[in-house]
């Protein structure tokens, strides 16, 4: 019967009724030691920072610090933005791999429709329609019952598609003025997409973990038969998560736009998987109803450094690529409940027995 | 009845023989490979097989060989199909099955492997099907390839900037896509050149995917790490390299790179030229599409014998000192970008050819209508030049010739 | 109940009879449309096109079963399709030891994966995603860009006719029967049993990390084959030739009839379903449509499909 035990993560079951939380003492000290887990994985995560922001110091003892941080925060502001919608995504148990397309979608409206001079309204127009794109998804997922890799896949090869086919394979169009002057603009010395990026992400952290909006997903994430029978309206909240989604995925868009006054059809690619992998080495659960942003934070500003640590390390590509695997894999392997677990006992008895 | 079969020819039987086996031989040689529509036709299907298409080059050079195909007297003789597949090899491997399958007389294509299609490309071959590719090549002899590959695009430019830092500097290097052969083609050209001169020092090297952002993300990656750059050897996306050198408030530095409009604009700016902007626009041309379609189209018509299967593109060449913008909408031999504003900085602006395709306006480019009164005009008769051979890019069972690597467009600045 | 209606119930149930039926009607549109379609020589093309991605599908179910994902697909076929057309071993017996080098390739990486999993009980999107970068940057380390040369006698085998049957269709139903039986086996029922209810299959006395670990390892096994029928199908080596089929495998896998929530579904079903998406791409072809839109419709096609068989799945339920 050593079976008994089953570690795997894999094994929540969303929607099975007899998944019963596996609770050891009170509910109090289950709470605590997951929390506790959560944190220690985010600082860990953060220490990784840290420590590869030193290791490019010593690689090049050239790169002046506030220049490369000022460029970290910049280039991290895509997949943070991103990454927020993936993770509310993830958090119900979902998966939004229409992001690419979504980004792409908004880019592209946003270069070739809202123009330099672009309003408000135009703007507001093609946020919405990013948004609707995840309503799509949530529809599908919620109502029909698509599972959400192959709805949000479809999905996504659908709205690229009709870019494709609507711009002919390349858009014209320019950055309307305010994206240009949010990403590349300066005020008081430290760019504006700086600012705008901590402002966001603490918003984004109210909002997954202090608003009753965030704790629902949690809710439902865990369990989603006991929070129907709780009352949440579940189908309400999956529209709601991935038309976020797509929003932020448009925003993202706009903002790559604003980044180089322009569009591409391949605007999005870039963002699949990192979104994916940030999320998780963030610490949230793909079975949903774990994680917090500020895992998903620390996810992105790590992935984003090593990306430039390791294109500045001189291997070819195919060692580099490996490297960033293995890097990769090292973060997930951190999250070992059963290491965490010890490290928290070295540091004495706390609430833990 | 026996000895009568035994074949015993005599020495006069034997001339005879050897003099029938020649006249019959090269008829019969000759009549099995012609194509099996040798006598001209009045209608052709040609099929544009695309492989990736969402960028600007794919788009212009699609958009060329779509004008050209709708230009007189084609507009009546050539039905055009567009077939795009995707970066997915088997998806063209499957595209290509299908139009051979459909009795296609031609097909003008931009592979997207230059070895995993010659299996196919052999078979639709064999059915008198031809196949020219553009840009991109495959290595099955019976194919056409139309490129400016084998003109030496990486050993050119590398030496051009080396040129300009007179042998010494720090450089970047922005690359295409890994893993692919044309990226591997270019980088093994420069790198024969920057490996003769210790004084060049590459501190990084990453890939721009060959789109502009991309480039212009990584770039600014590297100069965050190495604010100390004093040179960019670029493949495509180059302008994003610009974009990002001026939006770090870099100081500007020598840059090769390939032909968008954006960067050809940013070499004659003189505000950037006095900020320190030298170098080459060079790249690949999509008027190799429109050449290849030509060509296509007049072997079909029986009016071309086609001896060389490796054609070459000359590589544009406009350094910075020769860039003049255009008052019109089209590039002549005066002027080589067109002005601000007519077309997107990510335009690529060697689409026309005076000479080869005097029939491609903007317009053409662009949208693919073709231009209003102009008719298809022959080649010239050298328009079909030969390409070295080099294993891997056109040939795969061939030896690249000595010198494979060697200067056309520029000399070493310390050679004697 | 009747022998006939019990049976025809057992096939609408089971996937692999919704994507029978779905691979049934895009070929009746196909044969329709396109003369040639109905010679041996186009169906062998088409079963040649579809097995790499088929037998990647394959070997995906068996984790869409256990409610888990495997990502690394796409860096076994690189790999095992690089190291194929790099170091290439003629004849009938260099074949079979590379076949044998493709398997031990994919089920080494598959008990990585496998061990991290079920053992370490780390999330597998996690690792998976891991492995599949690192597998592919090891690919890119031992071939930088298109070359080398698969060995003859593999690519012109494997892509050949004996008589009218091809002889990756050959193939296929080799993993088709292996794939029957052991389903009959311990571990075949253990899949399911886990993929149901993982905590009453542990409490019923299955070795769920056991399982667990050996689906991946033997979807591992499976990825390699794939890219042993992709180097077959291109005769030569790219180290990004996985990176295509990692999307399309789950496509394939959905529109098998095997459900995301694990426990039903087979490796028939996924197989079908990859001949359909295949199809599919030359269906549209044939129509005409234009070519930009080919996406789209590949789209919704996906969509509704899996739609339909979950509307089925209901109203089985309710009959039940």
């Amino acid at each position: 019967m050593s079976s008994v035990q089953i570690k795997s993560p894999d094994s929540a079951q969303a929607d099975a009724v007899n998944d019963a939380p596996p609770d050891t003492a009170t509910a109090d000290t289950r709470k605590s030691s997951r929390l506790s887990r959560e944190t220690l994985n985010i600082a860990g995560v953060f220490l990784l920072c840290v420590l590869a922001m030193l290791a490019a110091r010593w690689i090049n003892p050239n790169a002046g610090g506030y220049q490369q941080l000022e460029t970290i925060l910049v280039l991290c502001s895509f997949l943070v933005v991103v990454a927020f919608g993936q993770g509310l995504v993830v958090l119900i148990g979902g998966l939004d791999l229409s992001i690419p397309s979504v980004i792409t979608l908004g880019g592209i409206l946003t270069a070739v429709w809202v123009g330099a001079d672009g309003g408000i309204v135009k703007t507001c127009a093609v946020l919405a329609a990013c948004a609707g794109v995840g309503v799509l998804n949530g529809l599908g997922i919620g109502i029909f019952k698509v599972p959400a890799f192959i709805m949000t896949l479809a999905m996504g090869i659908i709205v690229y598609s009709l870019c494709l086919g609507a711009t002919g394979g390349s858009p014209n169009g320019v950055s309307p003025k305010a994206l240009t002057w949010l990403m590349s603009g300066r005020t008081a010395g430290i760019p504006v997409i700086v600012i705008f990026t901590v402002i966001g992400a603490v918003i984004a952290y109210l909002v997954q973990s202090r608003t009753r909006f965030g704790i629902r997903l949690y809710a439902m994430g865990s369990n989603p038969t006991a929070a129907r029978f709780a009352g949440l309206h579940t189908l309400r909240l999956t529209l709601m998560t991935y038309a976020l989604c797509g929003l932020l995925a448009g925003v993202t868009g706009m903002l790559l736009v604003g980044y180089s006054n322009g569009a591409t059809l391949r605007m999005g690619e870039p963002y699949l998987l990192p979104s994916v992998a940030a999320v998780v080495i963030g610490g949230s659960a793909i079975s949903g109803g774990r994680g917090s942003f500020l895992g998903t934070l620390a996810g992105a500003l790590l992935l984003t450094i090593l990306d430039m640590i390791i294109s500045s390390l001189g291997f070819s590509q195919g060692w580099r690529t490996v490297i960033s695997g293995a890097i990769i894999l090292f973060a997930i392997l951190l999250q070992h409940e059963g290491a965490m677990d010890y490290l928290r006992s070295l540091k004495g008895r706390n609430s833990t027995t | 009845m026996k000895r009568a079969l035994q074949f015993n020819a005599s020495p006069l039987h034997k001339k005879m023989l050897a003099m029938l086996a020649g006249v019959i031989a090269p008829l019969v040689i000759g009549g099995v490979s012609m194509p099996a529509h040798a006598a001209p036709k009045d209608h052709y299907i040609v099929y544009l097989s695309l492989s990736y298409s969402g960028n600007a080059w794919q788009s212009e050079a699609a958009n060329l060989v779509k004008a050209l195909a709708k230009t007189p007297p084609y507009d009546k003789m050539v039905e055009l199909r567009e077939v795009i597949s995707g970066t997915d090899v088997q998806a063209q491997i499957s595209a290509y099955e299908s139009i051979i399958a459909a009795g296609a007389d031609g097909v003008v294509s931009f592979p997207v492997s230059p070895t995993a299609l010659n299996r196919t490309v052999k078979r639709g071959c064999e059915k008198g099907t031809l196949f020219y590719m553009y840009d991109a090549t495959v290595t099955e002899p019976c194919a056409y390839n139309v490129s400016y590959i084998t003109a030496g695009f990486g050993e050119n430019t590398a030496q051009a900037l080396v040129n300009e830092l007179h042998g010494k500097g720090k450089i970047f290097l922005s690359r295409g896509v890994p893993g692919n052969s044309v990226d591997k083609r270019h980088y093994d050209g420069a790198m024969s050149v920057f490996k003769k001169y210790p004084g060049i020092q590459i501190v990084a090297e990453y890939y721009g995917y060959w789109d502009d952002r991309t480039t212009q993300q990584e770039t600014a990656k590297a100069l965050a790490a190495h604010p100390d750059v004093e040179g960019i050897w670029a493949q495509a996306g180059e302008n994003g390299a610009l974009k990002a050198l001026i939006a770090a408030n870099h100081k500007l530095i020598p840059m090769t790179g390939e032909n968008s409009n954006g960067f050809r604009l940013g070499l004659a700016n003189p505000d950037f030229q006095a900020k320190g902007l030298r170098g080459v626009s060079s790249g690949s041309p999509p008027a190799a599409a429109g050449l290849a379609f030509k060509l296509l189209m007049e072997q079909l018509q029986g009016k071309r014998d086609m001896k060389v299967h490796n054609i070459e593109y000359a590589l544009p060449w406009v350094p910075a000192d020769k860039v003049k913008v255009c008052e019109g909408d089209k590039v002549t031999s005066e002027c080589n970008v067109l002005a601000e504003g007519k077309v997107p900085d990510s335009f690529v602006t060697e689409v026309f050819d005076p000479v080869l395709l005097p029939e491609i306006s903007l317009q053409s480019a662009t949208d693919g209508t073709p231009t209003p009164g102009a008719t298809i005009q022959p080649l010239p008769e050298d328009a079909a030049r030969a390409a070295a051979n080099e294993p891997g890019i056109n040939c795969a069972k061939c030896d690249a010739p000595p010198g494979l690597y060697h200067l056309t467009k520029t000399k070493a600045f310390d050679a004697q | 109940m009747t022998k006939p209606s019990s049976y025809l119930t057992a096939l609408s149930r089971s996937g692999a009879g919704t994507a029978a039926l779905l691979y049934l009607v895009l070929f009746v549109a196909y044969a329709s449309v396109e003369r040639s379609a109905l010679s041996v020589s186009a169906f062998s093309d088409l079963i040649n096109n579809a097995s790499p991605l088929a037998i990647a599908a394959a070997g995906g179910t068996l984790i869409v079963l256990l409610r888990s994902f495997d990502l690394s697909v796409a860096g076994v076929i690189s790999l095992v399709n690089v190291i194929l057309a790099s170091y290439p071993l003629e004849d009938a017996t260099g074949a079979g030891i590379s076949l044998c080098l493709a398997l031990a390739i994919g089920a080494l990486v598959g008990l990585v994966n496998g061990v991290l999993v079920a053992y370490g009980g780390f999330q597998s999107i996690a690792v998976t995603l891991a492995t599949m970068i690192m597998t592919g940057g090891l690919a890119l380390v031992i071939l930088d860009a298109p070359g080398g040369s698969v060995a003859e006698w593999l690519s012109e085998t494997l892509t050949d006719t004996l008589g009218p049957v091809p002889i990756s269709g050959l193939v296929l139903l080799a993993v088709v029967i292996v794939w029957a039986v052991i389903r009959k086996t311990d571990f075949g029922v253990s899949l399911y049993a886990v993929g149901q209810d993982e905590h009453a299959a542990a409490l019923s006395g299955i070795k769920v990390q056991r399982t667990r670990c050996l689906a991946f390892v033997i979807a591992g096994a499976l990825y390699g084959l794939s890219g042993y029928m992709l180097s077959a199908q291109t005769a030569t080596g790219n180290p990004t030739a996985g990176n295509s089929l990692l999307l399309l495998t789950f496509a394939a896998i959905a529109l098998g009839g095997t459900s995301f929530r694990g426990g039903t579904g087979g490796l028939t079903g996924s197989i079908i379903g990859a001949a359909s998406l295949m199809l599919l791409q030359k269906l549209l072809f044939s129509i005409g449509v234009q070519s930009f839109y080919i996406g789209l419709l590949q789209g919704v096609v996906m969509i509704l499909a899996v739609s339909l068989m979950n509307v089925g799945e209901w109203f089985n339920v309710r009959k039940a």
